[in-house]
């Protein structure tokens, strides 16, 4: 192994052992049990339930969608799946619960702003497809 | 595949990291540099950056993750040796997909305002981004010869693949990756209007929608601080007091005195910023009034009962800066209770929260 990536990797070690001071150094034991609950809550939540999710629909995808729609749904997937995901804490608005007088928080129709986003992503995942089925059908016939 | 992804994604955690070291230096009070007060927007720009950059590596990290994902079902290699070397890198590597995770998360909530958790956000989030950054330098260290062969290599040669891995998926790398990019630029698309005025009308996820008393959102009312009775009250003053000398100023003592107005922008922590004219006293012919000598520090206190930010520290640097005012009037109107009536601190560069509100003291420090 180079010196340079060793340097880099005692650098990577001596940053996080730092992160790992401050996290522990600078609040209660009550605040740090709920951050280490909040560190093992994502991955769990990540590699027990998202990503075994995300597997299901693309094997029932695989399945279910002829092979000229499976690419185009696959992007959607992506696109629309992570989307969603952001779109979490605005369609919930629960930030509204902390400032119920503030006007100016979370201040947009969030749910008529996502079907937008949704029906955008579809269309640009729906439309390429039907287009080459229909080129496709038409050149058949004429074959 | 993965290499490709990750190379953006390390892009983006390294602007989060430096824009958030940025962030927390300027809120810290003892700061042996000088946080600068030029460019005036250049707390906007900064903490602008890192909340999109942030909300775009979230689709960047989701995608990372489902490519490797596989790796993580792999079984143990055989010998001692090489069991210990793979088991140290999965611990750095849980390492840095827990706080990857975590900062990702806590950031977004935290835009939203929704905290469902006890621990302090912003220690916790800084505390984390140490560990996540050095987590990330431990990893392209490992990964380091892998990752400049991917990138050398056409994306779709498949030399450096898992053995196991003889399917093509539906999607294609080429297709995965341009359905990555176009969900990260969608992501910033949906969500940047909160801090760039002319994304406002197409992004549908901003947090704000730019509109509030005088064009400007509020962060914390009048009510949730607890001061709609202290700041409307007709004996309101404003002490500036230096040493033994101390003046007591109603607000209309406060409008008699010359008036500056300055084109300011605020810019929260939560990312969102605005720009705004504010018309008051300069700050520094307020100090004048009781003699403090140049660059000396002002402790700001505001009526708010309730918050962390009930009491302020306004370094020299920024107390002497001409365009720091006392605002009165925000976009010629009157000052909104929410915005600070009947007095506010607006200063150049300078995050949000310390942006105080509702003035009840100014003390300049020895």
């Amino acid at each position: 192994m180079s010196r340079g990536r060793v340097g880099l990797g005692a650098l990577g070690v001596l940053l996080a052992a730092y992160g790992g001071w401050l996290l522990l150094s600078r609040q209660d034991s009550a605040g740090n049990l709920d951050a280490v609950l909040w560190l093992a809550g994502g991955v769990v939540v990540h590699d027990l339930l998202l990503a075994p999710a995300v597997l299901a629909l693309c094997w029932v995808g695989a399945r279910l969608l002829p092979p000229l729609a499976r690419p185009a749904a696959a992007a959607g997937l992506v696109v629309l799946g992570s989307l969603t995901l952001l779109a979490v804490p605005f369609l919930g608005g629960f930030g509204r619960d902390n400032a119920p007088d503030n006007a100016t928080l979370l201040d947009r129709d969030y749910t008529a702003g996502y079907l937008v986003l949704v029906a955008l992503v579809l269309l640009g995942v729906v439309l390429p497809v039907l287009v080459v089925t229909v080129l496709r059908r038409r050149s058949g016939g004429q074959g | 595949m993965s290499a490709r992804v990750g190379r953006w994604l390390g892009i983006s955690f390294g602007i989060c990291f430096l824009t958030g070291l940025v962030s927390h230096y300027a809120q810290n009070p003892s700061q042996p540099v000088p946080f600068p007060t030029s460019p005036a927007w250049g707390y906007r720009l900064t903490q602008g950056l890192h909340v999109t950059t942030g909300v775009a590596a979230i689709p960047l990290l989701l995608v990372k993750l489902w490519t490797v994902f596989p790796l993580l079902l792999r079984s143990l290699p055989a010998g001692a040796g090489a069991r210990v070397r793979e088991a140290g890198e999965r611990a750095s590597i849980a390492v840095l997909v827990a706080s990857s995770l975590f900062l990702l998360t806590t950031g977004l909530l935290n835009s939203t305002q929704w905290y469902p958790w006890e621990f302090s956000f912003r220690r916790t989030h800084y505390a984390l981004s140490w560990v996540a950054i050095g987590a990330l330098l431990l990893h392209l260290a490992i990964k380091a010869p892998t990752i400049r062969e991917a990138l050398r290599r056409d994306v779709d040669d498949p030399a450096l693949d898992r053995p196991a891995a003889t399917e093509q998926g539906a999607l294609g790398r080429r297709g995965l990756l341009r359905a990555t990019w176009t969900a990260s630029a969608l992501a910033v698309l949906a969500t940047a209007g909160s801090t760039v005025p002319w994304l406002r009308q197409v992004s549908v996820l901003g947090v704000r929608s730019g509109e509030g008393p005088g064009g400007v959102p509020v962060n914390r009312t009048a009510r949730a601080a607890g001061v709609t009775e202290t700041a409307v009250d007709p004996a309101y003053r404003l002490v500036v007091s230096s040493g033994g000398r101390s003046v007591s100023l109603g607000r209309e003592d406060l409008l008699a005195m010359p008036q500056r107005t300055e084109e300011l922008p605020i810019a929260c922590v939560e990312g969102w910023s605005a720009s705004a004219a504010w018309t008051g006293v300069r700050l520094r012919d307020l100090l004048d009034l009781v003699d403090a000598p140049a660059g000396s520090e002002v402790e700001v206190t505001s009526l708010q009962q309730r918050g962390a930010f009930a009491r302020t520290l306004l370094q020299g640097n920024f107390a002497d800066d001409d365009r720091t005012l006392v605002a009165l009037a925000l976009a010629g109107e009157p000052l909104d209770l929410d915005h600070g009536f009947p007095a506010r601190l607006i200063a150049p560069n300078r995050p949000g929260v310390l942006q105080t509100k509702w003035l009840s003291r100014l003390e300049v420090l020895a």
